[in-house]
């Protein structure tokens, strides 16, 4: 449960920090530490050096001016603790929950759950359902990536091995329902099986947007087209159309399974988490100020 | 009571073996089989010793001028007799064996030493499944046994085949219990120094529950006399009887300390302690009942299978769960024809060991499961079942010999449930039904023998003789301090046994120093586990401090020109009965029991106030029951606990706050059993669960508030009526559960045949019992 040897960077602005991991190739960028560390305790991980951003002035902070900008080490804890983003954006408020424990939020950094890519992560699905865009920064300047595009298999990202995840963005979701849920054995466990989710109603009460995101049933988070495409058009809140969501959620995407959780029960669980978000998303009041 | 200990350990300042160092110490990491079963051909150190800051690597041929580390087992002719070397010197034979040690200046060193130890394996069939260890053609895991099976063995008393076919009815089930360990957050841990003097001595530091009987096994695999051994056992962070094992490692390091001529840590990681501790429970069991048309339970039939691993532990072996699932079979039932037979087949797994519960929750799984079966076969109620079959409370012998020391068995059963309100529940359950929403109720009466000593051993198939004592000094200054072979890893002794002592005495708690865990400085004692140190501290502590309280006594008496039996010693005084004014403190009494020369009686003269007493006492046994309510997601096959309500009966109590404490974890380890824990291997023996990410065991998040209730039957035996109390919960805990999921399934009518009960598993159950209704509809 010791590291092997690695070497230890501390720059104190990202382009330094993108200097050190431009010219060390075996390096990983060590932020909150709470998924990297016991990787590399149990030897799992063995890099040759550690780039430690968290001293990056101005790389951690809430800004709830218009959308929700998130510097990307902000502290998980700052993020469950914040009444804005608790107000406006209560989907990540309620995913923040059951990532991890009080003493893991503490050190563990939202920017860092998403670019560590983990299939189970919670965050990962929440920015896929709230069209978030990442921005990142490399040796070539900087570009923004949409959370669609970002998530590629098991901690796998669209993400150079020089470039930095920098902030997160977030649209103003004012009008939007949401649900979130996940299947798990123990409180602040991987999951078995997880769904965030948001939906658009029109004056009518009929579903005109849906946003289903499934996490830890595949190689990465996975919004269902299929879900979505049952959603739309039906009334919001509509059991039964709930139930055929989650009986489709998964169709089409290639069901994870390991020696303690089958594919079948991953499945399963989905159909029933997804069924159950959908029908909580109905009566969760819409986000932001319009409707208080 | 507040536990005098906590202070120390909430504030950081216990002192436990990792914070242990000495100057010029190393740091030892093991090279562990990744194989289950595979033949060692080569180990090339070159690479590791290359490693600057590697001292050493060391293997088998390195120490064998070591003995073999042998379980004899119980001291049963039965019982095969099993050698290890304490480094696999030609197989390895699960994964985890230990087969080279590296010492290196850190600890980081000595794993990237490990890291490097080249080991060329040459694979072996793994055997796995314990049944089909016990085939004639099973390949063996130990060669040198001739055999798989530690032990078969077979008890009857009654007439249980002529119970059985005038049955009016017969409810077999089978049930595996599943492979669980301890998993302290204090793994073990080992900090030796070799002095080469004197013929060498070891001085050793190690997270044991048992200091003087781990010297007892270790000084002759070291080929020291005993006395040239001491262990220290600090402050230890949880044990639940894993560490009441004796281990490879606890050899290894003090060897190696003396090869390397250093001091050598070793301070073992989360997957060695799942790995390559102890496992606990596996138990394939077999579970009939034969009852008459009313109810009356006749006979009860058992077969207990322990899936024991490679080796046979030392010192309690795997006997430790089968046997003792076995023996106490009929638990708190009338059944007077009851047989059972054991077996403990090896497999190529980590070796099964005394973990809190031991076997008795597999076999309290497996009677109590088959009992609610019986009555739904029946339609009866399972409480009225149980209740009609029950013992009474006064003293009982089963028909294999144990005698009770009287208890509520049934009471215990009635308050349980009365406290999930059954009745009311009856009417909640039908209601949730019609919603769709699946409660069960579940109960789990048990009897857990406790104050483990000669006697209670004997009449649990484990004729083990047992030897503890205590030292009671009263110093100069009249503040006493007590010496004792017990040890707490938690349990707060160092609260209760300072209770009793200055309760004895007639002083201040505050004035007791309890000192334990150094075979330098403590008594003699076979340690703490098996729920004995209450009875057992309790017992010796009572008859040494009554012996310096007569000595007391008769000096106040000759001092206070009154007679002894007229003397009250209380709160550090004694007075004279009816005479307020007639009074010396304890003080001076002591002053005078060292310094009074001749004028002193002669006994005191010769032993001044220590007196060392030893306590082997009779059969004792706690009692209770828990009751378990809980709701299953049938979409999900997650299970919420809804109350644990529990009874406890552990006769008189010494301290309420310690005796929750003890049943609420107790408690806690059962629902895990019942839920979470699993130590899991793939058919090839790779071990899949080295990590709490899949070895789950519950937070408190998975824990209930708990409903306790306390009853107190006096023990008809044990010094002060007491009782132990340290594993009824884990005991009683997963039977509840589980009943209580088949309760809510009953309207599928699934049959639970194994723990843990995870979400996967009920899904199973599910579908296989919707397909089956579909069939039905089909039809």
């Amino acid at each position: 449960m010791k590291p092997a040897k690695f070497d230890y960077y501390r720059p104190y602005s990202v382009p330094e920090a993108i200097e050190v991991l431009s010219s060390h190739p075996d390096s990983k960028v060590l932020a909150g530490g709470q998924s990297l560390i016991p990787l590399m305790n149990m030897r799992l991980a063995t890099p040759a050096a550690l780039v430690d951003i968290s001293r990056i002035e101005g790389l951690s902070g809430i800004d709830t001016n218009g959308g929700l900008r998130l510097g990307a080490t902000t502290r998980q804890s700052d993020v469950l603790g914040n009444a804005v983003i608790q107000q406006r954006w209560p989907l990540i408020t309620s995913a923040v929950v059951h990532v991890g424990h009080p003493a893991t939020r503490a050190r563990g950094t939202f920017g860092g759950s998403i670019a560590h890519a983990d299939p189970a992560a919670e965050l990962s699905a929440v920015m896929l359902v709230l069209d978030a865009s990442f921005g990142v920064q490399g040796p070539a300047g900087s570009r923004s990536v949409s959370a669609e595009g970002f998530f590629l298999g098991h901690y796998t990202t669209e993400l150079a091995e020089d470039e930095l995840l920098v902030e997160i963005k977030i649209p103003d979701i004012s009008g939007w329902y949401w649900g979130f849920g996940e299947i798990v054995r123990r409180h602040g466990d991987y999951a078995l099986a997880g769904v965030a989710a948001s939906l658009r109603a029109d004056e009518a009460g009929l579903v005109t947007d849906a946003r289903i995101a499934l996490f830890a049933v595949a190689h990465r988070p996975v919004r269902s087209s299929a879900a979505e495409a049952r959603l739309v058009g039906t009334r919001l809140g509509d059991p039964a159309a709930a139930d055929e969501a989650g009986r489709v959620a998964l169709d089409g995407v290639e069901v994870a399974d390991d020696s303690f959780v089958s594919a079948t029960y991953r499945r399963e669980a989905a159909a029933s988490v997804v069924k159950r978000v959908v029908r909580e998303a109905a009566t969760n009041s819409r986000s932001g100020t319009d409707g208080q | 009571m507040q536990r005098v200990e906590d202070p120390r350990l909430l504030a950081g300042r216990g002192r436990f073996v990792d914070d242990v160092a000495f100057p010029g110490m190393l740091h030892a990491a093991f090279v562990r089989s990744p194989h289950a079963h595979a033949r060692i051909v080569s180990v090339d150190a070159s690479a590791a010793l290359a490693v600057d800051g590697v001292l050493a690597v060391y293997t088998a041929k390195d120490v064998d001028w070591l003995a073999p580390l042998v379980s004899s087992g119980p001291m049963r002719d039965d019982v095969c007799v099993q050698s290890r070397t304490p480094l696999a010197a030609s197989t390895a034979r699960h994964v985890g064996d230990p087969v080279a040690v590296v010492v290196a200046r850190s600890p980081y060193l000595a794993e990237d030493g490990r890291d490097l130890v080249d080991v060329e394996w040459d694979a072996l069939p793994p055997v796995v499944d314990p049944l089909q260890a016990l085939e004639p053609d099973s390949p063996l895991v130990d060669e040198e046994l001739g055999t798989n099976n530690i032990c078969h063995a077979e008890q009857s008393a009654g007439d249980v085949d002529a119970a059985f076919a005038d049955a009016d009815y017969v409810t077999s089930i089978r049930f595996h219990s599943g492979r669980s360990t301890a998993a302290p957050i204090e793994g073990r841990g080992v900090v030796a120094e070799y002095e080469d003097r004197g013929g060498g001595r070891y001085n050793i530091y190690s997270s044991t529950q048992m200091p003087h009987l781990l010297r007892m096994f270790i000084a002759p695999v070291l080929g020291v006399p005993a006395g040239r051994v001491t262990i220290k056992a600090p402050d230890v962070g949880g044990a639940f009887g894993l560490k009441c094992t004796v281990f490879p490692e606890d050899i290894v390091i003090p060897a190696v300390a003396r090869l390397s001529g250093h001091p050598v840590k070793w301070i073992e990681d989360r997957w060695e302690n799942l790995a390559a501790g102890v496992h606990s429970k596996d138990m394939v069991c077999t579970m009939e009942i034969a009852a008459k048309a009313d109810g009356t339970m006749t006979a009860f039939r058992g077969r207990f299978v322990t899936d024991s691993g490679a080796y046979s532990s030392v010192p309690f072996s795997p006997l430790v769960d089968s046997q003792v699932a076995g023996v106490y079979l009929s638990s708190c039932y009338d059944v007077q024809n009851v047989a059972y037979s054991i077996d403990n087949p090896l497999t190529n797994k980590c070796q099964i060991g005394a973990v809190r519960g031991v076997g008795w929750v597999p076999g309290q799984l497996a009677r109590e499961v088959a009992i609610d079966r019986l009555a739904r076969t029946m339609g009866k109620d399972p409480v009225e079942l149980r209740l009609q079959n029950m013992i009474g409370p006064e003293v009982y012998t089963t028909p294999f010999g144990q005698t009770y020391d009287g208890g509520s068995y049934a009471a215990a059963l009635e308050q349980a449930r009365d406290a999930v309100d059954y009745a009311e529940f009856r009417q909640r359950q039908l209601r949730a039904r019609e919603d769709g929403r699946y409660l069960g109720v579940g109960f789990s009466p048990f009897v857990e023998p406790t104050g483990w000593a000669s006697a209670s051993a004997a009449a649990g198939g484990m004729p083990i003789p047992f030897f503890d004592t205590a030292s009671v000094t009263v110093e100069t200054d009249g503040s006493v301090t007590v010496t004792t072979g017990l040890h707490s890893d938690g349990q707060g002794h160092e609260t209760t046994l300072a209770q009793v002592t200055a309760d004895e005495l007639g002083v201040a708690m505050d004035s007791v120093r309890i000192v334990y865990g150094d075979t330098d400085s403590s008594v003699f004692g076979m340690g703490t586990y098996a729920s004995r140190s209450a009875v057992l501290g309790f017992g010796s502590i009572r008859e040494s401090a009554g012996q310096v309280r007569d000595r007391l006594t008769r000096i106040a008496a000759s001092l206070l020109e009154a007679d002894p039996s007229d003397i009250d010693l209380v709160d550090g005084v004694a007075r004279v009965k009816g005479v307020p004014d007639k009074s010396v403190p304890l003080q001076q009494i002591a002053l005078f029991g060292y310094f009074g020369g001749t004028a002193r009686p002669d006994d005191i003269q010769r032993d001044g106030l220590t007196a060392t007493a030893g306590y082997d006492p009779g059969e004792t046994y706690a009692n209770g029951c828990a009751a378990a309510v809980v709701e299953v997601d049938v979409e999900t096959g997650l299970v919420t606990i809804e109350q644990l309500a529990a009874v406890e009966d552990c006769g008189v109590v010494l301290n309420p706050t310690i005796v929750k404490g003890q049943v609420a974890g107790a408690i806690a380890n059962g629902i895990g059993i019942a839920l979470l824990e699993e130590l899991a291997y793939e058919d090839n023996g790779e071990f899949i669960s080295g990590n709490l990410i899949n070895y789950l065991y519950p937070s408190t998040t998975e824990v209930p508030s708990l409903t306790l209730h306390s009853i107190e039957t006096p023990s008809a035996v044990s010094a002060g009526g007491v009782k132990g109390v340290g594993e009824a919960g884990t005991i009683a805990a997963p039977a509840a559960i589980v009943n209580a999921i088949t309760d809510a399934l009953s309207p599928f009518g699934i049959t639970i045949e194994k723990t843990p009960v995870t979400p996967e598993y009920l899904r199973q159950l599910l579908r296989a019992a919707d397909h089956d209704r579909n069939k039905l509809v089909g039809a």
